[in-house]
């Protein structure tokens, strides 16, 4: 799930940098260090969008850079347990399948897999239903819901499953 | 038929609402806060109503009606009634009772008339077709969320290494993948990790943990099983109502405007009919501003069971054609003619009145029928002996004793073309003819039907073509 929250940070700018651009470049330095970041409470921070405020600098004894407390909203991306996501499928083995929503990993093992589709190995390997009319392989667009999601300091991990009513297959890269 | 609905409540009933707690559990439980079976007490009394003023009904089941009225709220909750309130002076009310007193359930409100002062009023009344989807669904849940725990569906995917026997799950899957083959690996001996299978489990078995997961399964599967026994009778139902058209009532208003319509048009004549047939979506009385044609729109809708359409429809028919066909009758040629047609049909309809009871229609149409028809059946019988005697008398006049049969077929023949709307209308007439001998108040039915008889027998061979020919026009 997105969220537009506002985020605290505390800058440090080299000395360089001082002058009538301090404020642009705090914010691009800003921008640069935080997005694509993650963080185990907030989620992904997706953009910043804008300063809310940015406080007094302080000069750092003996070496000249400055502390600015900053305060900046943003974009930020949460996986939840029980939220239905659309991935990208990066990786098929047969202990299941690997699928990207944005930053967030998300592994659906083959027991979450519907029983009637099956690990076919080979060149590109897949799980296709008998019938072939659905194969999940590398590339492959699926919905699938979030089941587990394993939330570190720097890092989160989603397990989903596809055996659910409307999950599944929603885009296939061979037909397109 | 709103019997297998009515089946289907009561079975829901007993299924999942036998038991509601008695909302009272630090009081001790004197008669009055002891609520369990209720539920289905009202329900039931409600499967034998259609719109009910809750006071009555708690009168009728002798309950306090702030006990009913709790249960109530949770079925609506439950959106297995509907419920509407307004307020409502003496007048409303009598609205009401009015259109309680046509209804068939015989019920008497006499009370309920005098208490009015403005106050507001909640009525309440059965929603079989949520009832049907609600119970759908709530079969569907328990099935679902049973099934699910017994496949262990939404679980965590557990792997093992078989060497050092360390245990992963599918949440370390990321740091477990290798890139020199696809299978997982065990990070300390970097040994193929294997799913960890409940089998593998079982035979490990042992801890507790295991036994007790094991016990949970047969558990579930258990519950699973007795659910489907259980509830297998409610499960008949269902499908067994799968394909019927669902009773409906409407809003009150529209229930009250139609019950109270029926009652009047009832009262016009044989009372007694309308009484124990189910009153159903009758026009409210309109100015007579339509002609037979009306009537043809209101029977095709009618067959094709869209009750709610003929509520407008009906209305213009319902009191005008007869007295006209009547008065047309005496004079005109053409007028016996249709009336030879149409009793003529009667003799047809018997065969249809087969399939009007067992169609599925609600009765709720039917009854609509009942009370337009009976007027006109009383007309056309009228007619139809003041016809007789006429023919008799020329016959007699023409003293063509061997022809005399034959003239009536071939009179009617001619004028058929004429005959389609009312042709339609005749068959409707087949489903008063059953409604009529029930009632067994028919005011003088008796004879007009010794002659109708005798008209059937008449014409019903010689006129079977074309009434084929007729059908297919219409």
């Amino acid at each position: 799930m997105f969220f537009h929250i506002v985020l605290e940070r505390n800058m440090q700018l080299h000395p360089r940098y001082f002058g009538r651009n301090l404020r642009d470049n705090l914010v691009s330095k800003l921008m640069k260090d935080v997005e694509g970041t993650c963080s185990g409470r907030h989620g992904f921070v997706v953009a910043v969008t804008g300063i809310e405020n940015i406080g007094k600098g302080l000069i750092r004894d003996g070496t000249g850079f400055v502390t600015f407390p900053v305060k900046y909203q943003c974009v930020v991306f949460r996986p939840f347990k029980g939220e239905i996501l659309e991935a990208v499928v990066t990786m098929v083995n047969k202990m299941g399948f690997f699928a990207e929503a944005g930053p967030v990993q998300i592994f659906v093992s083959n027991h979450l897999i519907p029983d009637d589709m099956e690990f076919q190995s080979g060149d590109i390997p897949n799980y296709t239903t008998s019938d072939g009319s659905v194969k999940i392989q590398k590339d492959s667009e699926v919905r699938l819901k979030i089941i587990g999601t394993r939330v570190d300091a720097t890092e989160i991990f989603c397990i989903g499953t596809i055996k659910d009513d409307f999950l599944g297959v929603i885009n296939d890269p061979t037909t397109v | 038929m709103t019997d297998h609905y009515n089946k289907l409540v009561k079975l829901a009933a007993r299924a999942f609402y036998d038991d509601l707690p008695a909302k009272s559990e630090n009081q001790p439980k004197t008669g009055r806060s002891d609520n369990r079976g209720i539920a289905v007490v009202i329900l039931d009394a409600l499967t034998r109503r259609q719109w009910v003023r809750e006071e009555d009904l708690a009168k009728d089941l002798k309950l306090h009606t702030k006990q009913l009225r709790r249960t109530l709220r949770f079925f609506e909750e439950e959106k297995i009634i509907a419920r509407e309130y307004r307020r409502e002076t003496a007048k409303g009310a009598k609205i009401y009772s009015a259109a309680v007193a046509a209804t068939a359930d015989g019920q008497t409100t006499k009370e309920g008339e005098e208490k009015v002062k403005l106050h507001t009023h909640s009525y309440c009344c059965l929603d079989y077709a949520q009832i049907y989807d609600v119970v759908r669904y709530r079969l569907h849940r328990m099935k679902h969320k049973l099934k699910d725990e017994l496949e262990n569906k939404n679980t965590i995917q557990e792997y093992i290494c078989p060497d050092c026997g360390k245990r992963y799950n599918a949440l370390d899957a990321l740091r477990l993948i290798s890139f020199e083959d696809e299978d997982f690996h065990c990070e300390n001996c970097n040994g193929k990790l294997e799913i960890e299978s409940d089998k593998l489990a079982a035979q490990e078995g042992g801890d507790g943990d295991d036994n007790a997961r094991r016990r949970r399964r047969e558990k579930l599967k258990d519950m699973l099983q007795k659910m489907e026994i259980q509830l297998k009778p409610l499960v008949d139902q269902l499908s067994r109502v799968k394909d019927l058209p669902v009773p409906e009532f409407g809003t009150l208003q529209s229930w009250e405007a139609l019950a109270s319509a029926a009652g009047r048009a009832a009262n016009g004549d044989n009372a007694g009919d309308s009484r124990n047939s189910h009153l159903g979506y009758n026009g409210a009385p309109m100015p007579y501003s339509g002609d037979t044609k009306v009537v043809v729109d209101f029977n095709g809708t009618e067959g094709k069971g869209e009750g709610i359409k003929s509520e407008t429809d009906g209305k213009p028919v319902k009191v005008l054609p007869p007295w006209m066909i009547r008065s047309g009758m005496v004079l005109t040629e053409e007028q016996r003619g249709e009336v030879k047609q149409e009793t003529k049909m009667d003799g047809t309809s018997t065969s249809s009145t087969a399939q009007y009871t067992e169609d599925k229609k609600s009765k709720v149409e039917h009854d609509n029928n009942t009370n337009i028809q009976d007027e006109y059946i009383k007309a056309y019988y009228a007619a139809l002996l003041k016809q007789q005697h006429e023919l008799a008398e020329a016959a007699k006049k023409e003293e063509l004793s061997n022809s005399q049969t034959a003239d009536d077929p071939s009179s009617s023949i001619s004028i058929r073309q004429v005959g389609m709307k009312t042709k339609r209308e005749e068959d409707d007439d087949g489903t008063e003819w059953e409604d009529a001998p029930i009632g067994g108040n028919g005011n003088g039915n008796g004879s007009y039907k010794a002659v109708d008889l005798n008209v059937e027998a008449d014409e019903a061979a010689a006129d079977d073509d074309d009434e084929d020919i007729d059908w297919e026009e219409g």
